[in-house]
């Protein structure tokens, strides 16, 4: 297979993929770079294209020092492993549920229920944010993590819901009737049969729940109004507005905040881009 | 689709799959365990999705202003207010623009991307893995990511320009690429940041369509002499159509209410707005929520009937 044409194809792909991962990381590289770099050095001109004097610096003084900034930066990241594993927890357990008695069990009032579900997705993602901002205020929910959570779930579930029922769908029904005629409860087949069988889709489903939950800004700049529940998001956006923050420690934030979507993005892409392409497929 | 397949790990089912004979559905005693299980989704959806929708819509039609009470109805004074208000006015030609230039370029990338992925080669996972971080990563840290791209002094784009410029004895330094310099260039250069972080699904859902188109066909057409170009454009673009339509769609959603990039690359200023900013300014800072819900109502009537239209103009059911 040594058509030249073959040959020509094989270099304008490796040109093509090449040119993809650079845009894909530049970017990235650029605020890892900066966060390893003296604030002098970062605001040199022309730029360093690579750390020429690297330093722990900045990470020193975000993870220990005593000051305001890294103290609030620590704060904002407590708030949002707190908020955003709370919200999967509670959605992926809620969606499980759901998905099954949707795919699997019949009952009176089942597709009216599932086409509303189904049907809020359709609604842009700031559709209800005033009102649920006033729904919170009124509950006296404004600034707290519960609030937050809540919010963050009723976001949520209808996709995970539909992955999910899309998932226990797939599974061939037999296993479970196999379980019934054995005499176990529906909820035993649930638990004991179905669920391990359903672990990709539910992992999925954690994974993406758990990233959108990690890129949420309007939500909790609205819902949240002080250093006790604002995430990392919101913390380095308030940061980025005031220049008393220098560059390098700026970007070291950011890098902190993008750190554990970008680990679970590269370990677990195939759950993730299964989850999607389950969930996007209507 | 055979991305997913390949690369769920296929559940074992054969040895605990043994046939049975159907089992008899309990009789007609009623069984409360389906709506024990749907009962919390159900008050979620509609505690916290419906009815607050219902109050965007009822309420865009009164005032509701926690400074001005009571909430009294006002018909459509709350849009004439919007309507004739300049920062809408701006708000919405800058999301239009954002609208424009978002879908389409994330559309073109995508499918040239996905193209490019079509067929199997040695890293394609890992390639495809790297793709999606720009997806996975926060909005509002993606605009730090790029505030040092585009930096005046240190940025990259700015350092390249100044030294090429030197290389070349032009004057140096003076065509410094500035965010906020006029409105075409920062909404471009917002739009571009978006464009980065919304075209990783674009891709993964275009590869997901072509991954469905059997290679047989695109050896017919060799054999026909057709050349790649014309495979391209009379099989893979067809064939993609229901993938191009999702990925449009996506990209609608996202562009039409864009506010993480413009917010945190441009502030306030006008001159980057999106509609959805101005919503949040007119609820949160002038507390005049009767005009936000408005804004809102308007924003999700026509974020749906793009969608629509897009998925009834592109979309194809494709039968192979």
């Amino acid at each position: 297979m040594s058509r030249p044409g073959a040959r020509a194809g094989n270099t304008g792909r490796g040109i093509g993929v090449a040119l993809t991962l650079l845009w894909s990381v530049i970017p990235i590289y650029w605020a890892v770079k900066t966060s390893f770099q003296t604030d002098a050095d970062a605001r040199a001109n022309p730029a360093q294209y690579v750390p020429l004097r690297p330093t722990l610096e900045n990470y020193r003084t975000l993870l220990t020092a005593d000051s305001d900034v890294p103290g609030q930066i620590r704060r904002a990241a407590l708030n949002i492993v707190v908020e955003c594993g709370a919200a999967t927890v509670v959605t992926v357990l809620l969606a499980t549920l759901a998905g099954y008695a949707f795919a699997r069990m019949r009952f009176r009032g089942r597709n009216v229920l599932f086409y509303a579900v189904l049907a809020t997705m359709a609604f842009p993602p700031y559709t209800t944010l005033i009102p649920l901002y006033r729904i919170m205020s009124l509950l006296g929910l404004v600034n707290t993590y519960t609030g937050i959570v809540l919010v963050y779930v009723s976001g949520f579930l209808p996709l995970a819901t539909w992955v999910l029922h899309n998932y226990f769908s797939s599974l061939p029904e037999s296993i479970e009737e196999a379980g019934l005629v054995d005499g176990a409860k529906r909820l035993q087949v649930l638990w004991h049969l179905l669920l391990p069988l359903a672990r990709p889709g539910i992992i999925s489903t954690a994974l993406i729940t758990f990233l959108f939950a990690w890129g949420q800004f309007l939500f909790p700049l609205v819902l949240s109004s002080d250093l006790s529940t604002q995430p990392l998001t919101v913390v380095i956006a308030s940061l980025q507005g005031r220049h008393v923050v220098p560059a390098s420690l700026l970007n070291a934030a950011g890098v902190l905040a993008i750190i554990v979507p970008a680990v679970l993005a590269l370990a677990f892409n195939r759950y993730i881009v299964n989850g999607l392409l389950a969930g996007s497929t209507r | 689709m055979s991305l997913t397949r390949s690369a769920t790990p296929g559940p074992g089912l054969t040895a605990e799959a043994r046939p049975t004979a159907p089992v008899r559905r309990r009789g007609r005693r009623f069984d409360p365990l389906p709506y024990l299980l749907v009962a919390p989704v159900a008050i979620f959806i509609v505690g916290l999705a419906l009815i607050p929708a219902v109050f965007t819509v009822v309420q865009s039609f009164f005032k509701v202003n926690p400074l001005d009470p009571p909430t009294r109805f006002t018909g459509l004074g709350n849009f004439r207010a919007l309507l004739a208000d300049d920062a809408v006015i701006g708000s919405l030609g800058n999301t239009a623009f954002y609208v424009v230039v978002g879908v389409t370029l994330s559309t073109v990338l995508g499918i040239a991307m996905a193209v490019l992925l079509q067929r199997p080669f040695r890293g394609r996972s890992l390639v495809i893995a790297v793709l999606i971080l720009p997806w996975a990563l926060p909005g509002v840290v993606e605009g730090i990511l790029w505030t040092g791209i585009f930096d005046p002094n240190a940025g990259l784009i700015n350092s390249i320009v100044t030294q090429v410029g030197q290389i070349f004895g032009t004057g140096a330094g003076g065509t410094t690429l500035l965010l906020g310099q006029n409105r075409l260039l920062t909404i471009s250069l917002i739009e571009l940041v978006q464009v980065w972080q919304i075209t990783p699904l674009s891709v993964l859902l275009i590869l997901a369509a072509l991954q469905l188109i059997p290679g047989e066909l695109y050896e017919a057409a060799e054999i026909d002499g057709c050349t790649r170009w014309g495979a391209f454009r009379r099989i893979t673009l067809p064939l993609a159509r229901p993938g191009i339509a999702v990925c449009m769609v996506q990209a609608v959603i996202a562009t039409l209410n864009v506010f993480d990039q413009p917010y945190v690359l441009n502030g306030a200023a006008a001159t980057g707005s999106s509609i959805t900013m101005q919503t949040y300014f007119i609820s949160f800072q002038d507390l005049d929520f009767g005009q936000g819900y408005a804004l809102s109502l308007m924003i999700t009537v026509v974020t749906l009937i793009i969608s629509l239209v897009v998925v009834r103009t592109i979309y194809r059911r494709v039968e192979l």
